[in-house]
């Protein structure tokens, strides 16, 4: 083939731009830690990669879902523990009563703690997590019990849910109604039921009602005590079942987070060589490009 | 024997002719050596017509004297079948060329794999669902939902804008090239006036080497845009066929423009009017991205019965019609935040698939348009090197030429010399004695 001077110049230009160009790319690669910096750089991988993210994104949902609950619960769980103690002292106060050796003025003082108590519990079931009730069911803006309405429980029995993985909805509180009820009115038989009868019981000082206190009411604190204890086995479950779902979750995380690093980043050991030999490679055209422009049959003509 | 007394002159002076046009012809060919589309031009040179000189005696014989050289015409040094050849590749990569450039802006539109594609704003907004589900009356929450819905719009409005731009860029484009005065009629144009010319000074019988030169570059020109057909009549005129057009667009000196051109012309417009069209490339990309939009819309509205989230059916009308107080995070007043997390619980659902298999379809398309740009580019470059192989020129070659040409001259003018003082002794030394 006869060579030309044109086709010499524009080899030696062409060359050299390819070289440049693949350094470019190898230097974004290395500059942004990244194989795909386009999605044409692989398509295939770069789908992947917005379904990995897409991936990682529902599971950090799930992830503050499971650290909400668990918030929540542990919420619940000291309310709870904190009734479990008055529930106590209510149950001792009460034998203590039923004995019949205490005299009225130590009944009617007694019976003034009990309603404390009662107070108190209502108190608790007041609690709030992030602005929210968590005694209330799902009307998480109600307060269960107010100053106004006394007694009578003001939220509903619905459950509140958190999501902690791809149609997996955990119930995180439990229904406090079922424990305190809605008091004397509502002569419901529950805790509030009960330590309103037991107050009243102390305070009319008869035997009718200390006998009271024996035959119906401390079974009455029993039967409460047992579901107490059942909603305190029941938060107990929930807050497990979060912790499990907090270490499953995190697992995922990473096997995600380490296939979207196999997937788009960039392998430096490889990229660093590639980028060596290519700087080499660019080295060499633009020497030897410069020494063939250069040299033509005049610098050897007189 | 008689040989007539001049004849040697004559011949010494042909050849210093020669050899003068074969050194200026040189000197043309360097001055041109990094002219775009010069063809190297030759001198051809053929032996003149003998002198028959008769022998001394009647018996016969005699011999012909040779009486130098003379030019017949300079003309250039160009393969009509590599030409062909050139032509058909540069339709093809400037095909291919226009689709990688056109492309990568829609892709670049799309700005992924980055923290500011759609990808993550979509799935902050079902994050922004997720949280509402935590906290369905929290006010915060509500208002981060609305501006999740906000951004996510308007960046679905933006991407698509972007790529509709692409589209209609191509279309202007291609209307500014083939319009009035655009560059097929004034290339057609030039064609026409310069096959007027070619035809005269052929029919005189001139090689009008720096008219074809710009006809063929111009033909070149032209095949960059559509795909060329060529054919030269017998004085010298070349009918061109221009893409799929139905007539020709030049023939002899008449230029037949405009004629409507469809996606099978090939070349530059070819590509531009494949990419502005509704079915083209960039129209089967938006219609997928309207496709991720319109499930977006219409899975988030059926999750909140009672007033729609978002307005709009498409990527371009996508639009938050809801505020902080109608969303609604449950659908009684005792089921929770249901709504809110089931909305929240679309992250990575369809709409999330779809827009995976949009940006692969986008990553396709352009990794395709570059390789074929990236073939299409070496092919052109080897055509383009045989056909400069054969019309470039080479300056060491000239440089030899020269020298050649050059000792020839002087070898010439020796020769006239020497005959110069040959006649002086025949005239004065041979008449002295008179």
């Amino acid at each position: 083939m006869r060579i030309t001077t044109q086709m010499t110049t524009t080899g030696v230009l062409a060359n050299i731009n390819n070289v440049q160009q693949q350094l470019a790319n190898t230097q974004q690669q290395l500059s942004t830690g990244l194989s795909i910096n386009q999605p044409s750089d692989n398509p295939y991988g770069a789908s992947l990669a917005i379904q990995l993210k897409n991936d990682l994104a529902g599971l950090g949902n799930y992830q503050s879902s499971v650290t909400d609950g668990t918030a929540w619960a542990s919420a619940a769980d000291t309310s709870l523990t904190n009734v479990m103690s008055m529930l106590q002292r209510a149950q001792e106060l009460t034998v203590q009563a039923s004995n019949g050796d205490e005299s009225s003025t130590d009944l009617s003082s007694t019976a003034d703690e009990i309603d404390q108590l009662a107070e108190a519990m209502k108190q608790e079931a007041n609690a709030q997590y992030n602005g929210q009730y968590i005694f209330s069911g799902t009307a998480t803006n109600t307060q269960p019990y107010t100053t106004s309405t006394g007694d009578t429980f003001q939220g509903n029995t619905g459950a509140v849910t958190r999501t902690i993985g791809p149609s997996a909805n955990l119930q995180v509180n439990v229904d406090v109604s079922g424990l305190l009820g809605s008091g004397t009115g509502a002569a419901d038989g529950k805790l509030l039921d009960t330590l309103r009868s037991i107050a009243s019981d102390m305070r009319s000082g008869n035997s009718a009602g200390v006998a009271d206190l024996s035959s119906n009411q401390l079974g009455n604190l029993q039967n409460s005590l047992n579901s107490l204890e059942q909603l305190q086995a029941n938060v107990g479950a929930v807050q497990n079942r979060l912790s499990l779902a907090g270490t499953r979750i995190e697992g995922l995380q990473n096997s995600d987070t380490a296939a979207l690093s196999n997937d788009e980043d960039v392998n430096m050991a490889q990229a660093v060589t590639t980028f060596s030999n290519e700087q080499a490679a660019f080295t060499a055209a633009l020497r030897a490009g410069a020494n063939i422009v250069q040299s033509s049959l005049m610098d050897f003509l007189n | 024997m008689t040989i007539p007394a001049f004849t040697g002159l004559q011949t010494a002076l042909s050849g210093l002719q020669a050899a003068q046009a074969a050194i200026d012809t040189t000197s043309e060919n360097i001055a041109n050596a990094n002219t775009a589309g010069y063809t190297r031009q030759r001198v051809n040179l053929v032996e003149n017509g003998s002198l028959t000189i008769p022998a001394l005696t009647q018996q016969g014989g005699g011999t012909q004297l040779g009486t130098g050289v003379s030019l017949t015409d300079i003309s250039r040094i160009r393969d009509q079948f590599l030409d062909v050849q050139y032509r058909a590749q540069n339709t093809a990569t400037s095909n291919a060329n226009t689709n990688a450039s056109q492309l990568a802006q829609v892709q670049t539109a799309i700005d992924e794999p980055s923290s500011d594609g759609l990808q993550n704003v979509m799935s902050k907004f079902w994050s922004a669902w997720s949280s509402l589900g935590a906290a369905p009356t929290n006010p915060a929450a509500q208002q981060a939902v609305v501006d999740a819905g906000q951004t996510l719009a308007s960046t679905f409005n933006a991407v698509s804008a972007q790529m509709q731009t692409v589209q209609t860029q191509a279309g202007q484009q291609y209307a500014t090239l083939t319009g009035t005065n655009g560059q097929v009629q004034q290339d057609a144009q030039q064609i026409a006036t310069l096959n007027a010319q070619i035809t005269q000074a052929t029919q005189a019988g001139q090689s009008p080497n720096a008219l074809l030169d710009q006809r063929d570059n111009l033909v070149d020109d032209l095949s960059s845009l559509a795909q060329v057909s060529v054919s030269t009549g017998s004085n010298g005129a070349v009918t061109i066929n221009f893409g799929d057009a139905s007539s020709p667009l030049v023939s002899g000196t008449t230029v037949t423009w405009p004629q409507t051109l469809t996606s099978a012309a090939g070349g530059q417009l070819g590509a531009l009017l494949n990419l502005s069209s509704s079915t083209g490339p960039i129209g089967s990309m938006l219609s997928s991205l309207d496709n991720v939009a319109s499930t977006v819309i219409s899975t988030v509205n059926a999750l909140q019965p009672s007033s729609p989230f978002f307005s709009g059916t498409s990527a371009g009308t996508i639009a938050v019609s809801a505020n902080a107080s109608s969303i609604q995070a449950s659908s009684s007043s005792t089921s929770g935040a249901d709504l809110a997390q089931a909305i929240g619980n679309l992250s990575g659902g369809t709409a999330d698939q779809s827009y995976a298999a949009f940006v692969a379809q986008v990553g396709d398309s352009v990794q395709a348009a570059n390789s074929t740009q990236a073939t299409q580019q070496a092919v052109l470059t080897a055509v383009s090197n045989q056909r400069q192989s054969v019309s470039g020129v080479s300056l060491d070659e000239e440089m030899t030429n020269l020298i050649q040409f050059q000792q020839a001259y002087q070898a010439s003018a020796r020769v006239m010399n020497a005959i110069n003082s040959t006649l002086d002794t025949l005239i004065n030394s041979v008449g002295a004695g008179l």
